[in-house]
């Protein structure tokens, strides 16, 4: 077990930067996710730590190791693949036993390591498969014990439930994160799935182009967005987005009409500056359906989706294309009306140029 | 459905006839020979060809009493087996390197080496060889012969490493392989049927390579290509005894290609369907 340490850490792909400088720690114990889009350098941040990238500047540490120059065999990380990357022409146990093989083992300490692993994992039947006689789900479980059996300092995922059906994915979501408190070994997951991300994490790292847009619990980035990216990265659906204007205690959509100022939390409207240029975020469940507020604006419902625990309607404020989450009791239809407001508090500010959240 | 049903059968006896005409290009001239090298001597040259005639051993018989034929074939054998395993052991972490790297240029100057004709190198091998005194040795033809088997190694292991995943080379290193070890323990293994046929064709072709063995070897180290060159006479071919020498030279090859028929025709085409 072992902390994690980047400090000013550069990775280009000859003349293409994909990391320009990045500082990140994360301490021992810590399950932490990277999440961002496609190509936003969170793979690539994975690989440097796993040793199969080399990097071009900066240091990276495990523990109190400096490992720049360290080769992946010699770093005592385990890393699970989004394929699983099983050995074909080998048995589950014979995969499982591999690494410890390598790390000249006895026999009997690499038949009990993989027998507990194999308990733990729940995979003790099929130890003598070959990986293609496996499900994916029990592939995946296989690709798990490979790197549980070696007791690393750190754990590295790489997007390992994608290739997993949507219902599996929720079983074995739960089953990393389980393990993880049971293990209690540093760990780094990759996934541009936000809900992965919101699930499992102590921390979330959110990227885009290679760049750390912010560093925090689930909640704070949530709640907190540091950034109009971060907003709109996290949660699902998406965040919406209303230009605005502040001024005389209320807060102006482009179409003139004005929701009133403690929409937003408490003490932003002096910090807003000229209260030009400013956008509104308001998450789909922070509209509420206030038929007997003054302040409540009716909007038009243009489309319904029917989630069953709740109902997402779709309608336009002030020319914006926008969701709402309500209850699913209401079963809104079509070209009613519903009088929508922000919950008081709830709303953050963003300004428009620089993107960044105004607090 | 009737109209895609009948263009399927004519797609179908096309390829029937298209390949009755490609098998008898390919056969009938294996079938003159083993044929002719059961007729006598007079009837291997009558024009037009004899079909029915009565079979006799003859040829076989002078050519065992007129030459040491096992003693070539032995030689054959050496040359063909070193080389074979050479060409393994060369090309088989040179493909694997060129494959995990993906840098082939080196893999590309093997195959143009291999594609140039062998008489360019014959002359500087000639002359080098004579003078570290190894004309007529084993070893000068095992290692201009791993010239002619580690090409088709190379080229016929790379699809086969480009086929396995990048991303289990990586989970190996990540366990702690070197990577000799990653070639040894994981990329070998996974390319054993790719190994069968690149021993095969290398096994096949050097069998079969008569320039360098004419040139480069002496009558005790002299392949059976080379000396079924001896009934070639300059007044006269026995062309009974020639058939004969090469139905049973052309017989080693086409047996292991029987044998490993299936693995063949997967490893060929390998490459082609990996998508």
């Amino acid at each position: 077990m072992a902390s994690l340490s980047m400090r000013k850490l550069v990775k280009k792909y000859g003349d293409f930067t994909v990391i320009p400088d990045l500082d990140l720690e994360i301490p021992d114990h810590e399950f932490v996710v990277l999440v961002g889009p496609s190509g936003c350098g969170k793979s690539t941040l994975l690989r440097v730590l796993a040793g199969l990238e080399s990097i071009n500047g900066g240091d990276l540490f495990i523990g109190d190791q400096r490992v720049n120059d360290v080769p992946a065999a010699k770093r005592d990380i385990a890393m699970v693949f989004q394929d699983y990357a099983l050995y074909p022409h080998m048995t589950v146990r014979q995969n499982m036993a591999f690494s410890l093989e390598m790390r000249g083992m006895t026999r009997e300490e690499i038949a009990g390591r993989v027998e507990r692993a194999a308990g733990l994992l729940h995979i003790g039947d099929f130890l003598d498969r070959r990986p293609k006689q496996l499900s994916g789900g029990q592939r995946q479980r296989v690709a798990m014990g490979r790197a549980i059996v070696r007791n690393p300092k750190v754990f590295l995922f790489d997007e390992p439930l994608s290739n997993l059906d949507a219902k599996l994915r929720a079983q074995v979501r739960a089953e990393i994160k389980a393990l993880s408190q049971q293990l209690r070994t540093t760990m780094v997951f990759v996934t541009h799935d936000q809900v992965e991300a919101m699930t499992m994490a102590d921390r979330i790292v959110v990227m885009k182009s290679g760049v750390i847009q912010q560093v925090g619990t689930p909640e704070e980035v949530y709640e907190t967005p540091n950034n109009l990216f971060v907003a709109g990265f996290i949660g699902s659906p998406a965040m919406n987005f209303l230009p605005v204007t502040l001024g005389d205690g209320r807060a102006r959509l482009a179409d003139g009409r004005a929701l009133p100022a403690e929409i937003l939390g408490s003490g932003l409207a002096p910090s807003a500056g000229s209260g030009e240029g400013l956008v509104l975020g308001v998450r789909p469940e922070h509209f509420a359906v206030a038929p007997n507020d003054a302040d409540a604006l009716p909007v038009t419902v243009d489309l319904v989706e029917p989630l069953g625990s709740d109902t997402l309607v779709h309608f336009k404020l002030a020319e914006t294309d926008a969701i709402a989450r309500v209850s699913p009791d209401l079963r809104p239809k079509p070209g009613d009306t519903l009088p929508l407001i922000p919950v008081r508090g709830k709303a953050l500010l963003f300004e428009q140029e620089s993107g960044r959240a105004i607090r | 459905m009737s109209a895609i049903a009948s263009s399927d059968r004519l797609t179908a006896w096309l390829n029937a006839v298209l390949l009755f005409f490609a098998g008898c290009v390919v056969m009938i001239p294996t079938l003159w020979m083993v044929l002719s090298s059961f007729k006598q001597s007079f009837e291997v040259t009558a024009y037009p060809p004899t079909l029915f005639f009565t079979p006799t051993l003859e040829n076989y018989v002078s050519l065992s009493e007129t030459t040491p034929f096992l003693h070539y074939a032995f030689n054959s054998m050496v040359v063909t087996t070193a080389s074979t395993l050479l060409g393994l052991i060369l090309g088989a972490p040179a493909a694997f390197v060129a494959s995990w790297t993906r840098i082939t240029w080196p893999a590309v100057v093997t195959l143009v080496a291999r594609m140039a004709p062998g008489t360019l190198f014959l002359l500087p091998w000639y002359v080098m060889f004579r003078q570290v005194d190894m004309i007529g040795s084993y070893w000068a033809l095992i290692l201009t012969h791993a010239v002619i088997t580690m090409p088709i190694v190379i080229w016929v292991l790379l699809p086969f490493f480009d086929n396995i995943p990048r991303s289990v080379y990586e989970a190996a290193q990540v366990d702690g392989c070197s990577p000799f070890r990653v070639f040894w323990r994981i990329a070998l293994p996974l390319v054993t049927s790719g190994l069968a046929v690149s021993a095969i064709l290398a096994f096949v072709f050097s069998w079969n390579y008569f320039l360098f063995a004419l040139v480069l070897s002496n009558s005790d180290t002299k392949t059976l290509i080379a000396a079924s060159f001896n009934f070639i006479g300059e007044g006269s071919t026995n062309w009974g005894a020639l058939m004969a020498a090469a139905t049973l030279i052309a017989l080693p090859p086409l047996v292991l290609a029987v044998i490993v028929q299936r693995w063949l025709i997967s490893g060929l085409t390998l490459g082609a369907v990996k998508g």
